[in-house]
């Protein structure tokens, strides 16, 4: 396999593709971060808020990592972060705005963020090199989120009324972090797999499913929605029937929509970047 | 405008940190300088330098341009400190003769741990009453 040291080593038409797919993974890491620190003053316990404005804090960090690299793609960092209006973010639908209940919350902390850190989990392993002394740090700092998710899973399963609430959550989100990895075809996706960057969409999704599937299958959500089973050696695996009404691959979500106000204005610090000299 | 004093006064002083170990004074040429200047540069939030922290991975210099280049990791992507130790960097190697620039490239491999701490930096933290 052909190893890649920088853009400027990749055909064009890939290493847009590529930086595109950086876009997407950043600006999810930057709303997921907001979409934590909603809950650092609120959430159950006074443990589970500083929790919330730990792993808020890594995933600002790990966005800033990612959007850093964006310049060596021809993006022009000052105006990804400061000067774009919110259709033209990439993140997902699950993000736009704030989790309503603490159900909510633990559902993105298990479904979507996991699904970012295996993408980064497969870039890491690819044939772009930067990306694999990038991504180590992000992922030594994801698993402590994972361990939270999954802590939280199994405490809400065990408590009157949490189990309804939290498939509740994670059905509503379900199928929004399933098709992230896109379809079989993915005019992003196929071609960055076709130098090894990524793998096909189906095995990410695999790797995704083999990490909530679990979860999910005590839920009772997988196995109901048609869409995962477990195979004869217990291993999760996809289903070819997903739902694909409004989704765009260019922006890796459902078509319409973008951030919501609030959320807008928080990530490009809107309110007191004038007072930052060098902003 | 300085405000150190103004924090000195208000947050105390901080310990002093020990000098620089005996490997770093073998290291030769400005860049040795550079290494053992490192070693005054305190951690913002611990009773360490960023040397014996192990964020400095590397630390050369040119001699004729004065340009320093190194590479710093930090014990956390989020780390909220980044600004001020890169500052505090620039502001110490600037007083050393013969360096004219820095340029400091962050790198986030391998991933800092607490292994990265030396062990004398250890021992400093113990006597805090923190193990690492």
């Amino acid at each position: 396999m052909t190893r890649f040291r920088s853009p400027s080593d990749l055909p064009p038409g890939d290493r847009t593709r590529l930086g595109h797919l950086l876009l997407a993974l950043a600006d999810n890491k930057r709303l997921l971060g907001i979409r934590y620190s909603d809950w650092i003053l609120g959430a159950p316990s006074v443990e589970a808020g500083i929790a919330c404005s730990a792993m808020s804090q890594d995933e600002w960090g790990h966005g800033r990592i990612v959007y850093s690299m964006l310049k060596d793609f021809d993006h022009d960092p000052r105006q990804l972060e400061f000067l774009r209006e919110a259709d033209g973010y990439l993140n997902s639908e699950v993000v736009d705005s704030e989790a309503p209940t603490w159900p909510d919350l633990i559902a993105l902390n298990l479904l979507w963020d996991t699904a970012l850190s295996v993408q980064f989990d497969v870039l890491a392993e690819g044939s772009y090199e930067p990306l694999h002394h990038k991504s180590r740090k992000l992922l030594q700092e994801e698993r402590y989120h994972f361990d939270h998710a999954v802590g939280w899973s199994e405490r809400l399963m065990t408590g009157s009324g949490g189990e309804a609430a939290l498939a509740g959550a994670c059905g509503a989100i379900w199928n929004s972090c399933i098709r992230w990895f896109g379809e079989s075809d993915d005019p992003l996706i196929s071609p960055l797999a076709d130098l090894g960057l990524v793998p096909r969409p189906r095995v990410t999704r695999a790797r995704w499913l083999a990490r909530v599937g679990p979860v999910a299958g005590l839920l009772g959500l997988a196995v109901e929605s048609g869409e995962v089973e477990s195979d004869e050696e217990g291993q999760w695996v996809g289903a070819p029937e997903l739902h694909w009404e409004g989704w765009s691959a260019s922006r890796r979500r459902r078509q319409d929509g973008g951030p919501d106000e609030d959320s807008l204005a928080r990530v490009r610090g809107d309110r007191n970047r004038v007072l930052v000299a060098d902003a | 405008m300085n405000l150190d004093p103004l924090l000195a006064e208000t947050l105390g002083e901080r310990p002093p940190l020990p000098p620089p170990p005996e490997e770093a004074e073998s290291r030769p040429g400005l860049a040795g300088r550079a290494w053992r200047a490192l070693y005054e540069v305190a951690d913002p939030e611990l009773p360490l330098s960023i040397a014996d922290l192990g964020l400095v991975r590397e630390v050369t210099v040119n001699e004729h341009t004065g340009l320093a280049f190194l590479q710093l990791t930090f014990t956390a992507t989020a780390c909220p400190c980044m600004d001020f130790i890169e500052w505090d960097i620039r502001k110490r190697l600037l007083q050393e003769d013969g360096i004219e620039q820095i340029e400091i490239e962050v790198v986030w491999d391998p991933p800092w741990t607490a292994s990265c701490i030396s062990e004398r930096g250890r021992e400093i933290l113990g006597g805090f009453g923190v193990a690492a």
